[in-house]
């Protein structure tokens, strides 16, 4: 939870990364060199073959031994090729999957209040294509990176040794080619950033239309814009295509000085032999190695976009690492004691965008007793009940458990259990859902539980018992046996504090009767906060608290519900 | 345009082919410069002088140039030929999604899944320049390098032939293994998405059920298995990358060995040893990108199988042949009607009943979630209704497309959607026509007047994704404007005043019914300041509409 103001930012975040498969990716790295030496050996090997061949009158067959090591440097050179592949994007998905875990740690800590302001699509998408993009910069673009290095200079080592005039020709063609590339690159950068506007706005034009489609077809005017996109694609074609035209231009000079390198190596190589001032071997090996010389700068500027999707991807981590983490942690240590109540002292909460939604709210909830909460929608009930959970950060006031003699105790140690108006129903059995929340209950305490909270009934009514299927969301379950079912699985954890929201709403009167009775039944021994909208359960109340403006009021509990 | 299109996709090609042409004849002609001038070289100076070397060095130069220059080229002309193609596809796609809009993109929504869905479209598009362009290439240009190795030695050009062959196919043997890894990897994501979702909709029960742990926990377990199938995927294309490699240096070393004694028979001149050895390492450039290309096809193909997907049709209600237009008074009778979403439980209208006259304002209150926007579904189409019958205008909502209910109804849905461009274009976009002087009699209406003023560049002002921030009080009153400058017979308003303080809520009210007194206004929401200005309310309750009678 620390962690979260010293997390880094923006290009930091991939330098931090790296540490996490530093391992791997120096594996890859050193991999990547012994297939840079042994193809390096490789070629020295074809050209003694091939001079031995061709001006040494020497037949292949006396040459079996030098097939025989080209061979094994072949097999050498893939071999040490792919472990350093493997290693790259062994690194990768270590790093994705690092990022990943992190990324979950995060938004459990930041709670359910702080999420809801994030839309989940955007976490979904991040959590999964943000951590794959993370990959191809890891395995790739790194690695690459390294081998540009590397193996150019290991050549130009070969090269100066045989001859000094292609050592010349490459040497100073070589450093030429990542100079063209970044004043290209820049050139077309700076094509980008004049365009930026049209480019993303064109980019973008798809998306909004298809995020508009409802609104454009309850304007009657979908088939006109289907004009529209085919004319935006054009023009989005006809802008993206003059940006590319430049920025291809790096490509074309990468593609000029290994071309170019070549032709040279050739055309003065020829005249020297000519002259009897060189020797084949050399010209030759020297021919094989030019290409070798600019094909890491290739699989690099090919890899380059791999870098920039990864740091897109890191700007879009940083929106969910700046959310602000909860002070309290649920799976804390057990209580001291037996709980006797929370007490809220001017209490102030603000939503996550700063706007206040309770101020000053000085009210107890007692052990032993129904606390219902009342008040019109959007009067702040539930950010109450929020704030009571420790989903939301209190800004002013505090929020103070006791035991039963009035001591003080942790907040964090206090079970707390909630039922909200739709609570979760995962796919599967009636054990299953109960035991979410207590994966070691026993059979015993399943039914116990179920039976507190009004649902042993129906539970056994059903054709498998508790091992029956209940569907996707609980569909073969009415509104209030869910509701049901999800007040046995809060009791299975035996809460010192259960909230309830809104638990008989969308209930016809039999079964908000039997909701209600079940959770006047769980009272003894805990805190019960239930928030309602509905009289059913504002009758029974004992402690009657109405929030509206902001704030809460301590109302009289009627008569002959005291009774 | 399609011609163009192909014309250009056909170009690329013959351009890709000719620049890895003028590659194989640098390299060949290379070698055979090389060893040709030192071979003249060892046999004295005379045969060195007779050695022409002018020829071969301008043929170098030429083929060095022709490469510079076709590569650029083409890269330029596929990706235009790309780029056509993305365009066509877009319109085709948007075509079949218009009809399915919103009930069958209603999966799409979630945040991003939209974006998903246009790299898709893009990646489909991208089959191009990634799968096809590599593969006619390589098997173009295969054959012509057979056939100048044909011309020097025939055996040689056989044993190419067979190498080429053989590293065509080792990608191509590894495809159906790819799609499967691509595709079992996409499902496995996918699920993982779909529980994340659910995860993080319900976040504070699984925290406090501590559940939330043993979730992250499987997902970690599923999550390494597409990691898994990821690496299996890179391990393929590596080992079809190394297989190719050997391939290449094993058929270079058995021309090697072919031409040698081809030479000790007299059959080619010690020149052309080196010649057909580098020709061999030249021929095999176009077949070290298949692996990676049938990689791409993988996805390609699964992107067009997702896409596929997404334009077949779904649950929209469909329109009966043949149209009919309502009439005038346009009435809106809802007889028994009964509704629930697809894929949900609980029915949002059961067996309800409404009518509503024209001129009549209504307002439609009710908790929110209880289905009050469902109505807009309904009238428009998009959703069919399990039973009961509606009728707008004398006519069967059913024999009424949705383009044609847009010229009667104007509505201000609760997610309304402000397209980038300017205010200006915004607000025409469902009255292209209007003139400067109804604009701002609307905006007057929308209470948007002075906000427009204060604008430095007023109507011209940029909004949508990334222009201004509009706040959602304003962006309403925006799509307000927006359905007033429509002057439909029926106004539909979800929310309109969501947003807005006390007194703007009363002036824009007061404005709206007093400006459009002669129109029906259905006006839903759950503000009780609202309903004053109404004729009549109806509650939303229990699935049901409950009159409530007259207005206070």
């Amino acid at each position: 939870m620390v962690a979260a103001s010293t997390r880094p930012r923006g290009t930091d975040m991939t330098r931090e990364l790296v540490r996490i498969a530093r391992g791997w990716l120096l594996g890859s790295v050193v991999a990547g060199g012994v297939s840079a030496v042994l193809l390096v050996c490789q070629f020295v090997l074809l050209a003694h073959v091939v001079d031995n061949v061709a001006f040494h009158a020497q037949a292949p067959h006396t040459q079996g031994r030098a097939f025989i090591l080209i061979l094994i440097c072949l097999a050498g050179q893939v071999g040490a090729r792919f472990a350093s592949d493997m290693m790259g994007t062994r690194a990768g998905l270590r790093v994705a999957s690092h990022v990943r875990g992190q990324l979950l740690a995060h938004l459990f800590a930041a709670g359910p209040v702080a999420c809801a302001d994030v839309a989940a699509g955007d976490i979904v998408t991040t959590f999964t294509e943000g951590a794959a993009a993370l990959v191809p910069y890891f395995a790739r673009y790194l690695p690459s990176a390294a081998m540009m290095v590397v193996l150019p200079l290991l050549i130009l080592a070969v090269v100066a040794g045989v001859d000094g005039w292609s050592f010349l020709v490459l040497a100073c063609t070589g450093p030429l080619v990542p100079v063209f590339m970044v004043f290209v690159g820049y050139g077309a950068q700076a094509i980008m950033d004049r365009r930026w506007r049209q480019l993303s706005l064109l980019g973008g034009s798809f998306l909004d239309a298809l995020r508009g489609l409802k609104t454009l077809r309850l304007l009657g005017r979908a088939q006109g814009s289907l004009e529209r996109i085919t004319q935006l694609a054009d023009a989005h074609r006809r802008t993206t295509l003059s940006v590319m035209k430049v920025a291809f231009l790096t490509s074309a000079a990468l593609e000029f000085f290994s071309s170019l390198s070549i032709a040279l190596v050739a055309v003065v190589f020829g005249t020297r032999l000519l002259a009897g001032t060189a020797d084949f071997r050399s010209a030759f090996l020297v021919l094989l190695l030019a290409p070798e010389y600019f094909m890491p700068l290739r699989t690099f500027s090919a890899s380059y976009h791999a870098r920039q999707n990864a740091q897109a991807a890191c700007r879009a981590w940083i929106r969910f690492w700046v959310l602000p983490t909860l002070a309290r942690s649920y799976s804390g240590q057990p209580m001291q004691g037996v709980i006797g109540g929370v007490q809220c002292r001017a209490l102030c909460v603000c939503r996550p965008d700063g706007m206040s939604v309770l101020h000053d709210v000085t009210c107890d909830f007692a052990a032993n007793r129904l606390t219902v909460l009342t008040g019109a929608s959007g009067a702040g009930k539930t950010t109450l009940l929020h704030a009571l959970l420790g989903f939301i950060p209190v800004s002013v006031g505090t929020l103070e458990a006791s035991n039963v003699s009035g001591h003080p105790i942790q907040l964090d140690g206090v079970r707390m259990a909630w039922v909200p108006q739709r609570p979760v129903m995962v796919f599967g059995t009636v054990a299953d859902n109960l035991r979410l929340g207590a994966p070691d209950a026993d059979e015993e305490q399943l039914r116990h539980a179920a039976a507190q909270a009004d649902a042993l009934g129906f539970i056994d009514a059903l054709p498998n018992g508790f091992e029956t299927h209940i569907g996707e969301r609980g569909s073969r379950l009415s509104g209030g046996q869910v509701r049901r079912l999800a007040l046995a699985r809060a009791l299975l954890r035996n809460p010192d504090v259960l909230v309830l929201d809104e638990p008989t709403a969308g209930l016809d009167a039999a079964s908000a009767l039997r909701v209600s009775n079940a959770i006047c039944r769980c009272v003894p021994g805990r805190i019960v906060v239930v928030a309602t909208h509905e009289q059913v359960m504002a009758a029974r109340a004992d402690v009657l608290l109405h929030v509206a403006d902001g704030t809460v009021v301590v109302q009289p509990v009627r008569a002959e519900s005291v009774a | 345009m399609a011609a163009a299109a192909r014309w250009r996709l056909v170009w690329g090609v013959a351009l890709a082919c000719a620049a890895s042409l003028a590659s194989f004849g640098l390299l060949f002609l290379s070698g055979w410069l090389l060893a040709g001038a030192a071979v003249a070289g060892l046999a004295g100076q005379v045969s060195a002088r007779a050695f022409n070397i002018i020829l071969p060095s301008t043929g170098v130069r030429f083929f060095a140039m022709v490469r510079i220059l076709a590569r650029y080229m083409e890269r330029v002309v596929a990706h235009d030929g790309a780029l056509r193609l993305t365009g066509q596809l877009r319109a085709w796609v948007y075509e079949r999604l218009i009809p399915l809009a919103p009930a069958g993109l209603v999966e799409l929504q979630g945040g991003d899944m939209l974006g998903r869905f246009v790299s898709d479209t893009d990646k489909v598009a991208a089959y191009y320049t990634d799968v096809a362009l590599p593969f006619a290439r390589a098997a173009l240009c295969g054959v012509v390098f057979v056939g100048v190795f044909a011309c020097f030695l025939p055996l040689a050009a056989l044993v190419l032939a067979l190498g080429l062959l053989g590293g065509a196919l080792v990608p191509c043997l590894s495809g159906a293994a790819m799609d499967r890894l691509v595709r079992r990897g996409a499902e496995k994501q996918s699920q993982i998405q779909a529980e994340l979702a659910e995860t993080l909709q319900n976040l504070g029960e699984y925290l406090l059920l501590d559940a939330a742990c043993s979730r992250a926990k499987g997902w970690q377990t599923q999550q390494s298995a597409v990691d898994h199938a990821r690496w299996m995927l890179d391990a393929l294309e590596g080992a079809a990358r190394g297989l190719v490699t050997i391939l290449t240096f094993v058929t270079a070393l058995a021309v090697l060995v072919l031409a040698a004694h081809a030479h000790q028979m007299g059959q080619l001149s010690v020149a052309e040893i080196p010649m057909l050895v580098l020709g061999v390492l030249a021929a095999f450039e176009v077949v070290t990108p298949l692996p990676l290309a049938r990689q791409a096809a993988a996805e390609a193909r699964l992107a067009s199988m997702r896409l596929q997907m997404a334009c077949a049709p779904h649950g929209a209600a469909e329109v009966v042949q043949p149209h009919a237009l309502p009439h005038a008074p346009y009435d809106l009778v809802m007889r028994d009607v009964s509704f629930a979403y697809p894929k949900t439980v609980s029915p949002v209208l059961q067996h309800a009943s409404l009518s509503i006259r024209q001129g009549e304002h209504v307002g439609l209150v009710g908790p929110s979630g209880v289905g009050k926007s469902s109505l807009i579904n309904l009238l428009f189409g998009f959703y069919a209704p399990c039973g009961g019958s509606i009728t707008f205008g004398g006519v069967d909502v059913r024999l009424l497309r949705a383009e044609d209910m847009a010229a009667f109804v104007a509505v201000v849905a609760q997610d309304f959607h402000l397209f980038a461009g300017t205010l200006r274009d915004n607000l025409l976009l469902g009255a292209p026509s209007a003139t400067d002087a109804d604009v701002a009699e609307v905006l007057e209406v929308a209470q948007l007047t002075r906000f427009v003023q204060s604008l430095p560049k007023g109507l011209q002002t940029w909004v949508g994704n990334d222009g201004l921030r509009l706040s959602g009080g304003q962006a309403r009153r925006v799509a307000v404007a927006q359905a007033l400058l429509r002057r439909t017979p029926w106004l539909v308003l979800d929310e309109p005043t969501e947003g807005l303080d006390a007194p703007l809520e009363q002036a824009l009210m007061a404005a709206l019914t007093w400006w459009a007194a002669g129109t029906t206004i259905v006006c839903m929401t759950h503000r009780t300041a609202v309903l004053p200005f109404m004729h009549r309310v109806v509650r939303v309750e229990d699935a049901r509409f409950c009159p409530e009678g007259r207005a206070t």
